[in-house]
């Protein structure tokens, strides 16, 4: 868009005050702007020209500080790194709401202490052996190679988009959420770092294998600290440390197990595979409507040509750790 | 446009509605379909989790199946797109190419990283375009509101995908209007449709099924599209476990994308496996209003 040009913009902003007892509404701004301007710029002058009364967080203005996270036309971002004019081109308006899967406390602010509590749950911290403190017993510096394993994850300035945008948190509230588990990695992949073990043991449970694998967390994040990949990376890691523990772990397993054999999913082994015979029979319902439809469920898949191959290339590699060693 | 045809598990058993109904799309659009045999399965976005390196190398020797024969796959579901496209990517790192190409150049079997790995809606949107299609409508779905069903692994990671955007796609709703029918935009559109976690964490799982649905119906759909035969599982196969998560029956029809073109371009229910989805198609269908209701 050539600078200079003007857009008419009108912009629907959530507003909401619990303290008066009135309902969630959107309020209706319309302002003249640069196609560059940022949304934060432009709710700043709708709180200082139109209406002094709408709250929202901010600091930095710089992508820095991750106060400004909300919801522009539904997705997750900091509202001073989004700017209006692709906003406008693709709805023809910007409606600004306060970020998902946290409670509103007033408009566009939200009360992040179910965002924190996870962080917390973490242990955000280095757990070293006070038997051997640093300098001595654990290397004090990391080889760059080592660093290369989670240099992603220290520039989240835990904005909580990557939260708000969660499927996972919003259907299952005991889900850690895209940045714990992120920061969670940085800590197991660290080798200074003693309690590796126990944490990936103890965030299995309802924890790590309810993740979706929807990557809207990666595309949510302002800094590209790519969650989604590293709660894969956490996922492998767990079960080549302590195997199949969890409902989650053994449906990979399983499935891993379940392609060896003719090269395509054999889909209601799979059941089997990750519930167990008890677990079977609770499929059975669904499995006798399926039946009424799709009756070849029921039949093994034909095994590919060349099935072989794919034998020899598990015999190679089955037992590659995480790192390929 | 001649294509290695990648039809991944799904279509190849419960979802064999799907295959059926791209072989006739693609018979119509004179798009060859090149039977690979020795496909093997993409890993799904499971089998990484268990070995990440075994998952690469079996999707190289995919790649390199099509490579052989000059040819580029043609995927028909999101998450063989997203699977495929990951370890391609996966490939060009130093590291993991060793690993593969070591495992890889025992079987005599050379990738050198180059097939390109397209879905049938990238062909329909991009190769055939709408405006050819909507030329070869025969039977215009007029009156019929459609909310698109992306999948995620069609659209994320966009970088690594070079999808069209993360979260503001466009080529589906196109394709829609191109065959007549009227394509709803609502947020779930490019969310996640719970079957991952179907199998892990059910509760869950159809919640997140009830909630795209819902959401489809709140802004006017008779029916969903989706070009992923796991959303089609999630969405239609086990949307009586998401009615009852809503607590009502959401009593949505759900269509494989290439079942949507087929109807506009004259195919019957039947020839598309229409009979074969749980959720009955025949009221959406009725809407179009030139199809006769089939019995």
């Amino acid at each position: 868009m050539p600078t200079g040009e003007l857009l008419t913009i009108p912009f629907d902003v959530y507003r909401y005050d619990p303290a008066d007892g009135s309902t969630p509404r959107y309020a209706r701004y319309t302002l003249e702007l640069a196609p560059h301007t940022p949304v934060l710029t432009a709710l700043l002058r709708i709180r200082s020209e139109i209406d002094p009364s709408l709250a929202l967080r901010y600091s930095c203005r710089s992508a820095i500080c991750g106060s400004c996270a909300m919801l522009v036309n539904s997705k997750s971002r900091l509202a001073c790194q989004t700017q209006v004019g692709p906003e406008f081109a693709e709805h023809g308006r910007i409606v600004i709401d306060p970020m998902s899967n946290q409670p509103v406390i007033r408009d566009l602010v939200v009360d992040q202490s179910p965002f924190w509590k996870e962080y917390e749950r973490i242990v955000p911290h280095l757990i070293l052996d006070p038997m051997h403190p640093m300098p001595e017993g654990r290397p004090t510096s990391m080889s760059p190679a080592q660093v290369a394993r989670f240099e992603e994850t220290p520039r989240c300035i835990a904005c909580g988009s990557c939260y708000s945008a969660c499927p996972a948190v919003a259907a299952d509230p005991a889900f850690p959420g895209p940045m714990a588990l992120a920061k969670l990695y940085r800590f197991v992949v660290d080798p200074r770092d003693t309690a590796s073990q126990d944490r990936l043991m103890r965030i299995q449970p309802g924890g790590l294998w309810t993740c979706l694998r929807c990557h809207l967390c990666t595309s949510s994040c302002p800094k590209d600290v790519r969650p989604s990949e590293r709660i894969r990376d956490l996922k492998e890691m767990a079960i080549a440390a302590q195997g199949a523990t969890e409902r989650g772990s053994r449906h990979a397993v399983g499935f891993k197990d379940n392609i060896a054999e003719r090269g395509l999913l054999n889909e209601s082994k799979l059941v089997r595979q990750t519930d167990g015979i008890v677990g079977m029979i609770g499929q059975i319902p669904q499995g006798l409507r399926m039946l009424r439809r799709k009756p070849e469920i029921l039949r093994a898949p034909h095994a590919i040509e060349g099935q072989d191959e794919v034998q020899r290339i598990y015999e190679l590699l089955e037992d590659a750790g995480e790192d390929g060693t | 446009m001649r294509y290695a045809y990648y039809p991944g598990c799904v279509a190849q058993e419960s979802g064999k509605e799907l295959d059926l109904s791209t072989r006739w799309v693609c018979r119509k659009l004179g798009i060859e379909l090149v039977e690979v045999p020795k496909f093997s399965c993409c890993g799904s976005g499971f089998l990484d989790e268990a070995n990440l390196t075994l998952n690469v190398a079996l999707n190289a020797r995919n790649l390199a199946l099509a490579e052989k024969q000059g040819l580029d796959i043609l995927t028909i579901c999101s998450t063989c797109q997203g699977m495929l496209s990951f370890s391609n990517l996966q490939y060009r790192k130093p590291e993991m190419k060793t690993r593969v190409d070591g495992a890889l150049g025992q079987l005599g079997i050379h990738y050198s990283g180059q097939t390109k790995v397209t879905h049938l809606l990238e062909v329909l949107a991009r190769s055939v375009t709408p405006e050819k299609l909507a030329g070869l409508v025969v039977r215009p779905l007029r009156g019929l509101k459609v909310g698109a069903f992306y999948g995620c692994h069609l659209l994320r990671p966009a970088d690594e995908l070079r999808s069209e955007s993360a979260e503001e796609p466009h080529s589906f709703e196109e394709i829609i209007r191109a065959l007549g029918a009227t394509p709803v935009y609502y947020r779930g559109r490019v969310m996640c449709c719970g079957f991952p976690i179907l199998f892990v964490n059910p509760a869950s799982a159809n919640r997140i099924a009830a909630h795209q649905i819902e959401d489809a119906k709140s802004h006017g759909a008779d029916a969903m599209a989706t070009p992923c035969p796991l959303c089609h599982i999630s969405l239609d196969g086990y949307q009586n476990h998401a009615s009852k998560a809503a607590g009502h029956d959401l009593d949505m029809p759900i269509f494989h994308l290439p079942q949507l073109v087929g109807l506009a371009l004259g195919a019957s229910p039947e020839e598309l496996g229409l009979p074969r989805h749980l959720v009955a198609t025949e009221a959406a269908i009725a809407k179009i209003g030139q199809v006769a209701v089939p019995a």
